[in-house]
């Protein structure tokens, strides 16, 4: 197969051409399974396989993909005739900034393939952690597993050559309980990461589950019978469940530099980032220094080279509060270069990718993570602070089309008044605006408050993309925010 | 191609009946196009061919599924798959209620929505279209962004239960064009939505951004103050908003689950504005309808609110399975909302602007990222984006910086609702994640809402 892709790769270049790249996708598997209120509502797995073929001509890009590869002549050149045809309107020729041509394979960590688990062993875990979610006050339990594994060959007519074999898991329980008022309130715990861990079934530990799922339960009935979120402004702190999705939406997609240049702005918008800003803009506080790490070993944000045949790297975004970074791929660093008449970019940060074969790639985040601080444990930042509330779990999330301003709701919220944690409140949101938000960090959690979460839904482009992606964060507390409106 | 397609599944049919399995198969096929415009370029143009089949085993109360993308001569993976699900099913933990396994009484065959000039439309076509609907309005300044997304979407099933088929074969583009002011970051936008290539109007769409490109160029922008705004909602706005109700709304089996502002006593309850009557209806070929469900029910016209009474909950099979309810008829991909006009003699921006007025209004085209605050008053969050207008009592016209709403669909389809205008769109509701599955929301082109928060305004654009 891959001398075919190879042999059509040169004749489409030998044809005009001025790249031409395939990804092949021997297999990807997916196998997702729902346990809601005891009930195995979802018990499906999927395969597909098939060829992506993206080329580059007179600046323009053309793509095609197919699940049929008896003619796969036909397929290189209809993605050739779309360049074609893309060619006819072009304002910025698109460039491809330099690469080594690798010959290079990745697998990610993974002790148990979670495809060679007995489907009876993982549905006697979801029966056991459904009933351990069956407690008294919960009106709905769920509880689910997702794994991919994905086989994936790239070569281009650079000469890469690379191979790829993915495997995440991810997995979740929750529960929802109704208020006296007939509201509905959830709790929710996702498999995060800790440590050096790895990415496969081994990495779903029973023990840890229970001990989640007791929790929420615990919080929820808290929740239930909890005042509402007062109006008002304090200090938040932000527990990883949702300190993580701050920084996927207000971090993470402002600072793709696609959207930056406009590529997204007829769908998921712009951002209010300029070229000009990098390098000088402060974006936080100078607690505040985050980066696009790819070599994290354990998140589904690390997978070894890009879709542009670029290592993953770990770049810089904010340092010690200052634009330095961004999220990029071959083709937009050239034009910011370009269009900024200075290098601000040395190169692609290898964040170029496809949520499938069937796809084009375009700048995804890989693992948007803050930094650990210096301010000691969730304990040691709450015993310093007057007036607050500790936000935790994503509820809703809503961001303005230039990331400028945010919305959020979480499950449950502690109110603290000098040094204690007085009582919980339901229904509490908070908002802001991005750059006032994060110059307002004031506490940085240190290492012991640090885990990775994984976002395996994140949505971006057109035909629509859903990636998994992770997000290293720490506890973090930020000064004079509104709440509860 | 249709025979082929009912051939295969007819012969996976035997094989399952031969290994005496109970099996539902589902065979989906697309044909997508899909030119995205960046920076007043062709961003990317991109097709994709793609067959898959969804397998669904039962084994009396267990139940498993298993899909694979896949092409035609591709017949021994198919029954593989067939194979996998059986056994997946077999294994599986039964379900506390019995599923249903459709019956398919007779076979159907909708090919009503299918024009192959649509489907087929070229390249050079589509360039076309967007080279007019932009013409002589693009510079240095102003840029051009957008889609134009065409394609076919066919869709096949049968199971073991009897030897009948269901067939459905539609076209659809869906257009989107912005042009955004490339320092100054506004942007304003014109869509489009077609069933048939006739369908496809460059010219409007060149209309609506030339009028709207005059105000955000001539016109003064300002940052609004917060409090309270009477508010025009365009068509893409209002068609948001229903099809979250499709969610937090109506929806039986989320009702079930806790996850909606409406409950069961409210059935014959007034609960919205007696001016809202909204209605699922396949008889209107713009949304894109299924006439039968995927469990071969009939659909007809359903009623959803009547003059603001809530008319009952829709019922997909497994929910209604699940909570011992009627199905409705609801076992689709997708519904054919229709929310009805009113008596506003209004059904341009045009005509909008000059109205006369007794005070400002907040015209809103569109909202941005929707999300739910709190299902179970019906509360989302929303910002305003591409061409809000501010219009002034005094006739004149201001550029607002965007807005947040955080507000319950009850306030918003309540007795605060002011007028529909009496001229209806369809407005294409379509997302490429996964299948292509095109839809339609069929809405007022404009409804005034008094009185709504305006919880936080940018300082710009």
């Amino acid at each position: 197969m891959l001398g075919q892709i190879k042999e059509h790769l040169e004749r489409i270049k030998g044809a005009g051409a001025t790249y031409v790249d395939a990804r092949w996708y021997p297999f990807e598997q997916q196998n997702y399974l729902l346990m809601w209120n005891g009930n195995l509502k979802q018990n499906s797995s999927s395969r597909e396989s098939g060829l992506g073929i993206r080329v580059l001509y007179n600046g323009a890009w053309g793509f095609s993909a197919s699940s049929d590869l008896s003619s796969m002549g036909a397929l290189f050149d209809k993605a050739f005739d779309n360049a074609r045809l893309a060619a006819e309107r072009v304002t910025f020729p698109v460039r491809l900034a330099e690469k080594d041509a690798l010959q290079a394979k990745f697998t990610s960590p993974s002790n148990i393939d979670p495809f060679s688990v007995p489907l009876a062993e993982k549905v006697a875990f979801l029966r056991d952690m459904d009933e351990k979610l069956n407690q008294k006050g919960v009106f709905q339990r769920m509880s689910d597993m997702f794994f991919i594994r994905k086989h994936i060959v790239f070569a281009d007519s650079e000469g890469s050559e690379i191979e790829k074999l993915i495997t995440e898991v991810f997995a979740s329980l929750q529960v929802t309980g109704l208020d006296s008022q007939g509201e509905s309130h959830k709790r929710e715990y996702r498999l995060a990461r800790h440590g050096a861990s790895t990415r496969g079934w081994e990495s779903i530990e029973r023990q840890r589950f229970s001990e989640n799922a007791e929790r929420i339960v615990k919080e929820m009935n808290q929740v239930l019978v909890a005042d509402d979120c007062p109006k008002e402004d304090r200090s938040v702190i932000l527990l990883p469940g949702i300190m993580y999705l701050q920084t996927h939406e207000t971090i993470g997609h402002a600072l793709e530099l696609d959207r930056i240049l406009g590529y997204e702005l007829a769908y998921a918008g712009g951002s209010f980032v300029t070229l000009e800003d990098f390098g000088s803009l402060r974006y936080g506080s100078a607690k505040l220094s985050a980066r696009a790490d790819g070599s994290l070993p354990n998140s589904p944000g690390s997978f070894g080279y890009d879709d542009d045949g670029v290592a993953c790297k770990n770049t810089v975004l904010i340092d010690k509060g200052i634009l330095v970074g961004a999220i990029t791929g071959r083709q937009m660093v050239e034009e910011a270069n370009v269009k900024a008449k200075r290098t601000i970019f040395d190169g692609s940060g290898g964040c170029n990718r496809a949520a499938s074969f069937y796809r084009a790639p375009i700048e995804r985040m890989t693992n948007i993570n803050i930094d650990p601080g210096e301010d000691g444990s969730l304990e040691d930042i709450v015993r310093i602070t007057e007036k607050g509330i500790i936000l935790d779990g994503d509820r809703s999330w809503s961001i303005g089309s230039n990331r400028e301003q945010f919305h959020f709701g979480t499950e449950i919220g502690w109110l603290v008044e000098d040094g204690q944690i007085t009582r919980v409140v339901r229904n509490p949101t908070y908002k802001g605006e991005t750059l006032k938000f994060w110059n307002s960090l004031s506490k940085v959690g240190d290492e012991s408050t640090w885990e990775v979460a994984y976002v395996d839904n994140c949505g971006k482009g057109q035909p629509n993309q859903v990636m998994q992606l992770g997000h290293g964060v720490p506890v973090c507390r930020f000064d004079n925010v509104r709440i509860g409106e | 191609m249709k025979d082929r397609i009912v051939h295969t599944l007819q012969e996976l049919r035997r094989y399952a009946l031969s290994k005496d399995c109970e099996v539902a198969l589902s065979y989906h096929e697309e044909d997508s196009y899909l030119i995205r415009f960046a920076n007043s370029a062709i961003s990317l143009n991109t097709n994709e061919h793609l067959i898959r089949l969804e397998i669904t085993a039962y084994a009396d109360k267990r139940r498993a599924s298993y899909a694979l993308i896949t092409n035609l001569d591709e017949i021994d993976e198919m029954k593989r798959g067939i194979d996998t699900a059986v056994d997946m099913a077999a294994h599986t933990q039964p379900l506390a209620y019995q599923p249903t396994i459709p019956l398919f009484s007779e076979t159907f065959i909708d090919e009503d929505g299918y024009d192959p000039d649509l489907a087929q439309i070229s390249n050079t076509r589509r360039l076309e279209y967007f080279n007019q609907a932009v013409r002589g309005l693009e510079n240095d300044q102003i840029r051009l962004s957008g889609i134009f997304s065409s394609g076919a979407n066919t869709l096949a099933m049968i199971n073991t239960r009897s030897e009948h088929f269901q067939y459905f074969k539609t076209s659809d583009a869906q257009v989107t064009a912005v042009l955004s002011h490339e320092r100054l970051k506004w942007e304003v936008s014109a869509e489009g939505s077609a069933q048939n290539v006739s369908e496809l109007e460059p010219a409007r769409l060149r209309s609506e951004l030339r009028f709207l490109l005059e105000r955000y160029q001539n016109d003064a922008a300002q940052q609004l103050p917060l409090g309270k705004y009477d508010i025009v909602f365009g068509p893409a706005a209002t068609a948001d908003m229903i099809s979250f109700m499709n969610w937090i709304g109506f929806n039986g089996g989320l009702m079930k689950r806790g996850f909606s502002f409406l409950s069961e006593e409210q059935v014959g309850e007034k609960v919205f504005s007696a001016k809202f009557t909204l209605l699922d209806d396949p008889d209107r070929p713009e949304t894109f309808p299924f006439k039968r469900d995927f469990t071969g029910m009939e659909r007809r016209p359903f009623p959803l609110f009547q003059r603001g009474v809530f008319q009952g909950f829709v019922w997909s099979q497994d929910d209604a399975d699940e909570f011992s309810a009627p199905p409705s008829g609801h076992t689709v991909s997708h519904k054919s909302l229709v929310l009805q006009g009113g008596e506003a003699p209004v059904s341009a921006l045009e005509e909008l602007v000059r109205m006369p007025r007794e005070n400002d209004l907040l015209y809103i085209p569109f909202l941005h990222y929707m999300n739910i605050v709190n299902p179970s008053k019906g509360i989302i969050t929303a910002s305003s984006r591409f061409g809000a207008l501010l219009l002034k009592k005094d006739g004149t016209v201001a550029i607002p910086y965007n807005v947040r709403l955080t507000q319950s669909l009850l306030d918003i389809f309540g007795d605060r609702m002011a007028w529909l205008s009496k001229s209806c769109v369809p407005y294409n509701t379509s997302q490429s994640y996964e299948k292509r599955n095109p839809t339609a929301v069929i809405v007022p082109v404009f409804m005034r809402v008094n009185d709504l928060e305006i919880s936080h305004s940018n300082a710009s654009y």
